[in-house]
């Protein structure tokens, strides 16, 4: 009893002593530890990178909270009037028009105003530069989509959409259609070609797979912002304003593009299945479709939900050529308490080398203009879709883009259209009649 | 008929069992398979360690948002509905009425302007701006003073004030304990209305530390487009404690319920 | 424990409360200290008017008040109502909510009150099992909820439509283009939520009933079904108007599941819900006026049709009698 009482002693008392020791040598001095929370949505912060800088950084805690893009964008309007928690919020492109204009911009740190610190500099962000110094890394017009019209500038630009056509090898070679994607991509120069081709592989498909729905490409409506972003006004016109001139009712690019995509749908072309829903997934690995519009970003999608079909796509140019869709520009907040923290990463996490691994990995194609000429990207190929070169497809199709004037509403009227077509595509409506009740449904929202 | 009962209100419980514990790749799979997978505790880490979700932490705020209201609500409808009930004051027909009244009310109604009074309260992404808006509810008080008049004789209540009890002791002492199981019910009510709440807290809650259950569900997304087993297993996850709950609870809910239909 | 009577009296009472007050005398204790009632109501009435009433008033302000987030109010007179008015959306919403009430109103009256009667018939082991089984759907989280019924009514691989497939000649349904399967799915995903709450209140109403009413029914010589339609149904008149009207007033705010299935509640908005249709303008097109013009139209309809249902409750009980 007493040598167990003595033994137990004993080791409370080492237990006590090291605890104690451990306690007084806590480091020296460890960094303010700080917080950085970023509102997200999709891929636009990766997590490999982010574990990266949180190594090179181990006082920096980062927590990117993930939304759809239309809540992200309620939230972040409650949170700029509460002073919300947010330190970096990412918008997208389409509501860019919205945070440029008017009193919004003040919801942002106009990042001419921060300087990075030295943190970065080892890892190849130099210190001292603000906003403007970066600039030259982007490519203008992405740039231009995060400087609000009173000069400042609000969000750097993370990676650019581009656009291409997606295709199925073997679905392709069973209709007798070409498969070399230079063969390919000349059957459709323009959309017409694209939805001849289109019925051409629809007429070879046999009366089962065709009652079992499946169909050319996954949604006839992914056309109409493909075209859309092939012009050069989309809703509102430039004119030295911040607001823009409304021209939804006018520009004849939305009729073009409704009237394509509508002759796509009407043609049977479309298997319409809505992205990224669930009966979109499981056609995806049924072969319900032949071809997506890809942007950068969805191949790796691609590859998640149908790792069964590794190896039987590839990548073809997008008719007419030239194609965007989506893009993000990331902020630090105007209330933020951590502004430096926030400002030193994005520069790191935006800079032309964290891009590129950005790319290697996720597919997300970057704006840093500066890499388009870089091997690394230019010879970067990928298995999955038959080793298609895809850095040099996609900076091709992103260097045929101009730059497009984003006005306040554009998302809100673009998701007009959407359900206008979507309208068409279920024939609930004909296209004269869908069209017209876009405008009054866009007419609605100016009203009061 | 009571086997297709219990088997169409389970179902769609079990299919959440079903879809998280496969694979994506075998939830693709049309006809879809029927038969739970090898992988639900693999999800279910996935779940609990999503990053910037918090679940475990909103399971908890959820529980401490219902429960902060479950109480208050019993305490403060019970002492309302008393009065309502049993004493005579000027204006008691008025406000009953009134209260009734306002029952009609969407909720929705003053959505805005109760998000600026909260902001302007500096409460905007706390848990309070959950539990101080609900401390109370028309329905509450209505419910109590149906039971109280239902319930507590008078014959009791008169003899307690003869006997020389205060009006505060005469409801300490003897209401309450009468009302013990409908106060029960209403608290669970409270609690499951705070439960599954959602319109409210997605607008007020900002910070995914502070979610409730319901809103962080609505977080689970992984790195594109949709992962289903993640969202099942949520899904299963923030539904199951209350089950668990419910198990333990069920009975006096269920007498509670029918009580308060037939007697209420 | 409390008397039942099988007259109506005592359990008339929470369903018109203000009716009850005009025949009888108030009830209370007229002995005790009235005073204490203001000390009571207070707290309660304290959060009441400042969360409660109090947002509801400023909501009424600001409908006439042209206002969107992070700039100043601009004053509108009567403008925000006469363009809801006008307003297509507005009335669309008005259809849809009123259809999806109708689905899932009537249809979970039928089964809850057949069912309760299956229940009550059998003597049954384990009677709160079955009993706890009913009320699990209530707890389910909504949000979990739709994402299950969405992949079930999934138009070309959800398992409603492969079953459908089975029979010859049905072809898929879309559940979510159109106008009436969308509502049946949303109306599906509220009466599996409720009808297991409902077949518990009927089922203590149908307990209630006195089962010497019965065997002087049978004794009479009336079938199982005549007892059914003349002694049972009778009996839950007061019932079937308390879930009537609670049914009313929350089918009227149905707002989780259609902006779930489609935050604008659809291409065509052929499931926008009026409180869907409200909350779209505040936080969608951040029109906080117009938002709260929706949201006195809105009230109108519900004190409307509350009071339609309290004629109906009159006419009903009176013949009861």
């Amino acid at each position: 009893m007493k040598r167990s009482i003595a033994s137990k002693t004993l080791v409370g008392s080492l237990i006590c002593a090291s605890v104690t020791a451990g306690l007084l040598t806590v480091p020296a001095k460890a960094a303010e530890p700080v917080t950085l929370t970023i509102w997200t949505f999709g891929e636009v912060i990766q997590p490999a990178l982010q574990r990266e800088y949180m190594k090179l950084h181990p006082e920096i805690k980062i927590v990117p909270i993930k939304n759809d893009v239309d809540p992200l964008h309620q939230k972040t309007i409650l949170s700029c009037q509460t002073g919300g928690p947010a330190d970096i919020i990412a918008f997208e492109t389409p509501y860019s028009g919205y945070w440029r204009t008017g009193n919004r911009p003040k919801c942002f740190q106009d990042l001419r105003e921060m300087k990075t610190s030295s943190t970065n500099a080892a890892a190849g962000v130099a210190a001292g530069q603000s906003a403007l110094d970066i600039k030259k890394n982007y490519l203008p017009w992405r740039w231009e989509q995060g400087v609000a019209f009173n000069d400042s500038v609000i969000g750097i630009p993370t990676d650019v959409g581009g656009l291409q056509v997606a295709y199925r090898t073997d679905l392709f070679k069973k209709a007798g259609l070409p498969t070399d994607r230079a063969a390919v991509s000349k059957l459709w120069p323009t959309w017409d070609k694209f939805i001849a081709t289109g019925q051409k592989y629809v007429s070879k498909l046999t009366p089962a797979e065709k009652k079992a729905g499946k169909a050319f490409i996954d949604d006839a409506g992914s056309i109409y912002a493909a075209v859309m972003n092939q012009g050069t006004v989309k809703y509102y016109e430039p004119n030295n304003t911040d607001a823009g001139k409304l021209v939804y009712k006018t520009n004849p690019q939305i009729k073009t593009a409704w009237n394509t995509t509508v002759k796509a749908m009407n043609s049977g072309i479309g298997a319409r299945l809505g992205q990224f829903t669930s009966d979109w997934n499981i056609g995806m690995n049924k072969g319900a479709m032949a071809t997506i519009l890809a942007p950068a970003w969805m191949l790796d999608y691609i590859k998640k939900q149908a790792p069964d079909t590794k190896g039987k796509w590839d990548i073809a140019d997008l008719p007419v050529g030239g194609g965007n869709q989506g893009g993000t520009q990331l902020g630090v907040t105007g209330y933020s308490k951590n502004k430096q923290a926030a400002y030193d990463f994005l520069t790191w996490y935006l800079a032309p080398e964290q891009q590129l691994k950005v790319f290697k990995t996720y597919g997300l194609f970057p704006s840093t203009s500066v890499l388009y000429d870089d091997a690394a990207l230019l010879e970067y190929k990928d298995e999955f879709f038959s080793n298609a070169p895809v850095g040099q497809i996609y900076t091709k199709g992103v260097l045929q883009l101009k730059p497009i004037f984003e006005g306040e509403l554009q998302r809100t009227i673009d998701s007009k259209f959407g359900a206008g077509l979507g309208r068409v595509a279920s024939k609930k409506m004909t296209s004269e009649k869908s069209f017209a009740l876009v405008i009054s449904d866009i007419d609605k929202l100016f009203k009061n | 008929m009571l086997g297709l009962i219990t088997f169409l209100s389970i179902f769609p419980f079990y299919w959440m069992f079903i879809v998280s514990s496969n694979t994506d790749a075998e939830i693709s799979k049309s006809p879809p398979s029927l038969v739970p997978g090898p992988r639900f505790l693999e999800v279910a880490q996935k779940v609990l360690n999503a990053e910037g979700v918090y679940f475990s932490q909103a399971l908890i705020n959820t529980f401490i948002v219902g429960i902060a209201i479950a109480i208050a609500q019993v305490i403060f409808s019970a002492i309302a509905g008393f009065a309502f009930a049993k004493l005579h004051f000027k204006g008691r027909h008025f406000s009953i009425l009134f209260v009734v009244a306002t029952m009609m009310l969407p909720s929705q109604l003053g959505l805005v302007p109760l998000f600026i009074l909260v902001n302007n309260l500096k409460l905007v992404n706390t848990l309070y701006a959950l539990i101080v808006p609900a401390l109370v509810t028309a329905f509450g008080v209505f419910w109590m003073r149906q039971i109280i008049d239902a319930q507590v004789p008078n014959e009791l209540l008169e003899a307690a004030s003869i006997d020389g009890a205060s009006v505060p002791r005469i409801f300490w002492s003897i209401v309450m304990p009468s009302i013990r199981q409908s106060s029960f019910v209403l608290g669970l009510f409270a609690f499951l209305a705070a439960w599954n709440d959602y319109l409210w807290p997605t607008v007020v809650l900002l910070s995914p530390e502070r979610f409730t259950i319901q809103v962080a569900l609505t977080q689970l997304k992984p790195l594109q487009g949709i992962d289903y087993s993640l969202q099942m297993g949520g899904a299963f996850l923030a539904t199951a404690p209350l089950i668990i709950l419910f198990i333990f609870v069920g009975k006096r809910l269920v007498s509670g319920v029918m009580d308060g239909a037939v007697k209420g | 424990m409390t008397q039942f009577k099988a007259s109506q009296g005592r359990k008339k009472a929470p369903l018109t409360p203000w009716k009850s007050k005009t025949k009888k005398p108030l009830p209370g204790v007229g002995s005790l200290n009235g005073r204490w009632g203001y000390f009571a109501i207070a707290p309660f009435f304290l959060i009441f008017l400042v969360f409660g009433v109090a947002p509801v008033v400023y909501s009424i302000y600001i409908a006439f008040f042209k206002w969107a987030p992070m700039e100043d109010p601009e004053f509108n007179g009567l403008n925000n109502f006469i363009v809801l008015l006008q307003d297509s959306d507005f009335w669309l919403a008005i259809r849809n909510t009123f259809s999806i009430w109708a689905l899932s109103t009537f249809p979970q009256l039928f089964i809850a009150i057949s069912l309760a009667a299956i229940l009550r018939n059998k003597r049954l082991k384990g009677k709160s099992f079955w009993r706890t089984i009913l009320l699990v759907p209530n707890i389910t989280s909504i949000i979990a909820i739709t994402i299950v019924f969405q992949q079930l009514f999934g138009r070309e691989y959800g398992l409603i439509n492969l079953l459908l497939a089975l029979i010859p000649g049905v072809e898929n349904i879309d559940f979510i283009e159109g106008v009436i399967p969308s509502h049946i799915q949303i109306a599906t995903m509220i009466t599996w939520r409720w009808v297991g709450y409902n077949i518990l209140i009927f089922l203590a109403s149908m307990l209630a009933i006195p089962d010497e009413l019965y065997e002087s029914a049978s004794v009479d010589g009336a079938t199982k079904w005549q007892q059914f339609r003349y002694v049972t149904l009778p009996s839950l008149k007061n019932t079937i108007t308390f879930v009537l009207i609670v049914g009313t007033i929350g089918g009227l705010q149905v707002f989780a599941e259609p902006q779930q299935l489609n935050a604008e509640g659809g291409s065509s908005k052929q499931f926008l819900t009026l409180t869907l249709f409200l909350f779209n303008q505040a936080f969608l097109n951040n029109k906080y006026g117009y938002a709260a013009a929706v949201g006195i139209a809105i009230t109108i309809i519900v004190l409307i049709i509350s009071a339609v249902n309290f004629w109906i409750t009159r006419k009903i009980s009176g013949e009861g009698k």
